[in-house]
């Protein structure tokens, strides 16, 4: 099968008032498409270090991140701007919404900055705000909604550009057992039909359970 | 959705941060319209006023330098111009205008219009100046078209009585009514005929104050001048005509007559009066950058408090140029929205002040102004808004996410 993610020897070192702070630690990892893997480890393992080495978002002290064939750290700006815009959907730990916006414009906002805007964007917002339960509040703004209903706007908001790579950071953090399970049931279609790539990372054990490979990370490193 | 539309959204959900930055925008932009509105206007006011009694033309009859050493105050007897010269001299004048403006390349010149506002045709006021012995008292008798003096002496202003109405009645300067105790109704006796006193003068601190005044046909067939006249005042009633060039060609084209200018002091009131609006807008402009720099710190400051919402959009792939042009998209319509209410103020204000510096002001507010107002307005944001832009653009998705 085609590998969606090759990582390779991936170092982020932070200098913190002289002290060297090794976040990642040689990190070596190869994903095929449409795998369905979870890492999980405590706090301070280094897990969303990871996530945002892999997604362009905090450059690697060293090593080599490569998504579907591109070295994501050899792009410039507007090179790694365009893959996070088509290939990847983000879905952040916290709340990260556009208070301004409503519901449905939050989840179609990552199309106006696709180099082809086109279609019927609301059409397809509304299909997947109305798969994750919240066909009713399309209309509504952020802060008319509850924690957990943030939380599916923000993930149904992650699959608006059909990305490649899903790369969600305890996407379940705000939502009770019954919200998480249908998420979770969301994203195992998702991943069936289009062959999506899903990294979760998480120290839930029980969400973790759900996914096809289990990583571990610990102070900086990842173990099998 | 477009990014514009984004922009727009949060303009409009962010009420107050978007009234309090187009409010500063609003008030330097109120403060330019208003002393446009009102300079503008006030201008149009004062070319009348320059129009109707700042240039004229003094037209006299070419004399020698013992004749003119005779005289006093560019008064005096002896010498005439043809009463049947006046067509051609007029005739002269107004072709020289007219050469004069389309020399100068500015306006195309139309019967009473000058620039597109309507002032009223040059007057030609003749005067036929004669001594005679009045109550025992020497004096120079002045002929003159009433009608036409009355726009030539403006500032003329009955203190006692009526201006003349009949050939047999004359108008007296207050100083030789006061000096030979003559009185409204009173008879004189001038040459052979006698006339009757309808009116007094107010005083005009000029040679008109010792003078005695009747109707030019009077004057000329009392003393014998018929068909003759000492002098004709021209009052050109419009701003900034070429009156030199009207000088010049008739002291060139009409033979024993001279010809001068008096428009310079005019010219020089309205220099004043540009200058000054000069410097009240470099004031305006000054407190327009003062503006700017309050939108500056109000932009950076809401960038600092969408730092997350900047990391966000980055991480959701939007591109350098892409978060720019949101910015100046938010600042545009936040100079749009100053512009539209600044404008609001300043022709409200013009109103206000207008009156108060030019009496008889008509506040004229042209279309154009609306228009410069918002263009003001969006251009002093954008330009303020442009390195806070820039730098919401190279914010590192890291930094703004602390969580991540």
């Amino acid at each position: 099968m085609d590998s969606m993610l090759v990582i390779k020897d991936i170092w982020k070192i932070y200098d913190i008032g002289g002290e060297k702070l090794e976040a990642l630690r040689s990190v070596n990892l190869e994903i095929e498409k449409g795998s369905f893997i979870s890492i999980v480890g405590h706090s301070g393992s280094g897990k969303t270090t990871l996530l945002s080495v892999i997604g362009g978002l905090t450059e690697p002290t060293r090593g080599n991140v490569s998504i579907e064939g591109t070295d994501v750290w050899s792009l410039n700006d507007a090179g790694l701007s365009a893959l996070r815009n088509e290939k990847i959907g983000f879905i952040f730990q916290f709340a990260s919404l556009i208070p301004t916006l409503r519901v449905v414009d939050n989840v179609a906002l990552p199309v106006i900055f696709h180099k082809d805007n086109h279609g019927d964007v609301y059409g397809r917002a509304e299909k997947i705000l109305s798969a994750l339960g919240l066909s009713k509040k399309l209309n509504s703004f952020p802060s008319e909604l509850s924690g957990g209903q943030q939380r599916r706007v923000a993930i149904a908001r992650a699959f608006i550009n059909k990305p490649a790579i899903i790369l969600a950071d305890e996407p379940t953090g705000d939502l009770d057992a019954q919200s998480e399970s249908e998420v979770m049931d969301f994203f195992s279609e998702i991943n069936e039909k289009e062959q999506t790539t899903f990294l979760l990372v998480t120290h839930n054990m029980d969400l973790a359970g759900m996914t096809d490979r289990i990583y571990h990370m610990r102070d900086g490193a990842l173990l099998d | 959705m477009r990014i514009y539309h984004v922009a727009l959204k949060e303009v409009s959900k962010r009420k107050i941060r978007t009234i309090y930055t187009a409010i500063g925008i609003a008030i330097a932009v109120s403060m330019l319209i208003s002393v446009i509105i009102t300079a503008s206007s006030g201008e149009v006011e004062i070319f009348r006023v320059i129009a109707r009694y700042g240039h004229s033309l003094t037209i006299m009859p070419a004399e020698t330098k013992s004749q003119q050493s005779l005289k006093t105050f560019g008064i005096g007897t002896g010498s005439y111009i043809p009463e049947d010269a006046m067509p051609n001299i007029e005739k002269t004048y107004q072709k020289a205008i007219v050469a004069g403006w389309e020399k100068m390349g500015q306006l195309t010149f139309q019967e009473g219009t000058i620039g597109g506002a309507a002032f009223p045709p040059p007057t030609f006021a003749p005067r036929l100046y004669e001594e005679a012995t009045v109550k025992g008292s020497d004096v120079i008798v002045g002929g003159v078209m009433l009608e036409k003096e009355l726009i030539s002496r403006f500032w003329w202003e009955i203190s006692e009585g009526k201006f003349m109405a009949n050939d047999d009645e004359v108008i007296l300067g207050k100083l030789f009514a006061v000096i030979t105790e003559t009185k409204v109704g009173d008879i004189l006796e001038i040459g052979q005929s006698k006339m009757k006193v309808s009116g007094i003068l107010n005083e005009t601190d000029s040679p008109d104050d010792y003078m005695v005044f009747m109707s030019l046909k009077t004057c000329q067939k009392i003393f014998g001048k018929h068909n003759k006249i000492s002098m004709i005042n021209v009052r050109a009633m419009c701003p900034k005509c070429p009156l030199g060039d009207a000088a010049i060609a008739i002291n060139k084209e009409i033979l024993g007559v001279r010809a001068t200018s008096q428009s310079e002091i005019a010219t020089a009131q309205s220099q004043i009066f540009q200058k000054t609006a000069a410097l009240l807008l470099s004031f305006v402009v000054a407190s327009l950058i003062i503006s700017a720099i309050g939108v500056f710190n109000i932009i950076l400051g809401s960038i600092h408090s969408r730092l997350r919402d900047i990391g966000l959009l980055k991480a959701m792939g939007a591109s350098r140029s892409q978060l720019i042009r949101l910015f100046l998209y938010e600042a545009a319509l936040i100079g749009i929205t100053g512009g539209i209410i600044g404008f609001a103020i300043g022709t409200g204000l013009s109103y206000v002040i207008g009156p108060i510096l030019f009496k008889d002001i008509v506040i004229r507010v042209n279309p154009l102004f609306f228009l410069m107002a918002i263009i003001l307005g969006t251009l002093t944001t954008i330009a303020a808004s442009i390195y806070p832009a820039i730098y919401a653009s190279k914010i590192k998705v890291a930094e703004a996410f602390k969580s991540l």
